[in-house]
């Protein structure tokens, strides 16, 4: 299936926006797993995960053309 | 009050004198009068807040100047809050200005916050933005957040029922704060000035909807906005449920700044797999102090070698990284030696020591090698 990713702040330094194929990832614990993977940076820096645009605040399933945020915190003013 | 100075936004259809005389009768504290409290500040005065009240105990610098549009050239070396106050004072004579020069600390921010009736928070790092947080979730006052990273900035409504959730908060989107050099902030990142005035200028129209209840306020909505692309995307916050305490009473709050001060005085305990997150770590050290002779031998392009019988050595060499991780055998020299390094850093350093040692995780070793 597709999804889309959207990255936010330092993280979009290292994971572009973008449109990617997914095979086998059914849910939100299995997409971080494949990102962390994918893209190691993110291991070390705290993020949060919007599905669709909702907070991911536990495992959620992920369906064909959903939409995933990447986000960290800001903390400039 | 003066209806000539406050005449364009009177006549708007859905505000006049009635949103204009709650406006006045409003107090909002801005806590950080820098790149988003001084747009802010100029607005909500401009707008005719009954009291403003502007915390911050940094003075003028050159490099504010970009960005911090309260201040002029001559004004570096002074005192942020009390410039600050002048500047809006004159501009809106008919309202009162607090001015608080002091330093936001866990002692006494509820003293700050308690005489105000919504908080702008226009800080700029996390320990203060964190502070805030419990503080106004304690007193249950109403929090308008912003902040900017690059070139993207966010806004949001913190503590304010909206009739359907639960207030949020700001931990329900991070519940513990990064660690401090985990994340860059503007002095180490940079930050385009104007970027700081949109989101400032957007917080100042957060607080004004939640003060007149005009429009739909950012309630458990974060929005973001990147400047490069204009494009707003916005976030539902949905609460996290039991992932973090908060506390009930001023006691626990005063009491959780004592955890946290503990914290930052004892070293920090990490497993294997934690170990291999600080490999990519960036402002890393990774030091084994075993003797030269144990084995098995590291990769000594991940870890540095310093020997524990040069523990003298290892305490008087300066490290530039911020987080240094210990390893032995066993983690128990390791622990002696986390525990001198926290003791000659303090708060400065974040100290790490891998508990059991590398025979516990031989297994994440191997691959390492």
């Amino acid at each position: 299936m597709e999804i889309e990713i959207i990255s936010f702040g330092s993280i979009s330094e290292f994971i572009e926006s973008q449109r990617i194929m997914v095979e086998g990832i059914s849910d939100t614990d299995a997409l971080i797993t494949f990102l962390q993977e994918k893209f190691p940076e993110l291991q070390r820096i705290k993020y949060k995960l919007a599905l669709n645009k909702k907070l991911v605040q536990h495992n959620t399933k992920i369906g064909n053309q959903d939409t995933i945020a990447i986000m960290p915190p800001f903390s400039g003013g | 009050m003066n209806s000539e100075r406050y005449n364009r936004q009177i006549i708007l259809k859905g505000f006049g004198n009635e949103a204009q005389e709650k406006l006045s009768n409003a107090s909002v504290l801005v806590i950080g009068a820098g790149g988003l409290g001084c747009p802010a500040l100029q607005y909500l005065a401009g707008s005719g807040i009954g009291h403003i009240g502007i915390v911050d105990n940094d003075v003028v610098s050159l490099s504010n100047l970009h960005r911090q549009i309260l201040y002029k050239t001559d004004d570096i070396g002074k005192l942020k809050s009390t410039t600050a106050a002048k500047q809006i004072s004159t501009l809106n004579p008919d309202i009162k200005v607090t001015d608080y020069p002091t330093r936001l600390e866990r002692k006494n921010i509820l003293e700050l916050i308690c005489g105000f009736d919504y908080v702008l928070d226009g800080t700029d790092n996390f320990e203060s933005r964190y502070l805030i947080n419990d503080a106004c979730f304690l007193l249950k006052k109403p929090v308008v957040f912003a902040a900017v990273s690059g070139y993207e900035g966010q806004v949001a409504i913190f503590h304010v029922n909206d009739g359907h959730f639960p207030p949020t908060n700001y931990r329900d989107i991070f519940p513990v704060a990064p660690l401090s050099g985990e994340l860059p902030n503007c002095e180490e990142n940079g930050v385009l000035g104007v970027l700081s005035g949109i989101i400032g200028t957007m917080q100042a129209a957060e607080t004004i909807k939640l003060i007149t209840k005009i429009g739909s306020p950012l309630i458990n909505r974060l929005l973001n906005y990147n400047l490069l692309t204009q494009v707003f995307y916005e976030i539902t916050i949905i609460p996290a449920y039991n992932t973090y305490t908060m506390p009930k009473n001023k006691s626990e709050f005063i009491e959780q700044g004592v955890d946290e001060d503990n914290n930052n005085q004892h070293f920090i305990d990490i497993d294997g797999d934690e170990l291999l997150n600080f490999l990519k770590m960036e402002s890393t050290i990774l030091i084994d102090i075993r003797e030269p002779h144990e084995y098995p031998k590291l990769n000594t392009t991940l870890f540095h070698q310093i020997p524990i019988i040069s523990l003298p050595e290892l305490l008087t060499q300066y490290f530039e990284e911020q987080n240094i991780v210990l390893i032995c055998q066993h983690g128990i020299r390791s622990e002696a030696a986390a525990e001198a390094m926290k003791e000659k850093y303090g708060v400065n350093k974040n100290i790490f020591n891998l508990k059991g040692g590398i025979s516990r995780w031989m297994q994440h070793f191997i691959t390492l090698t």
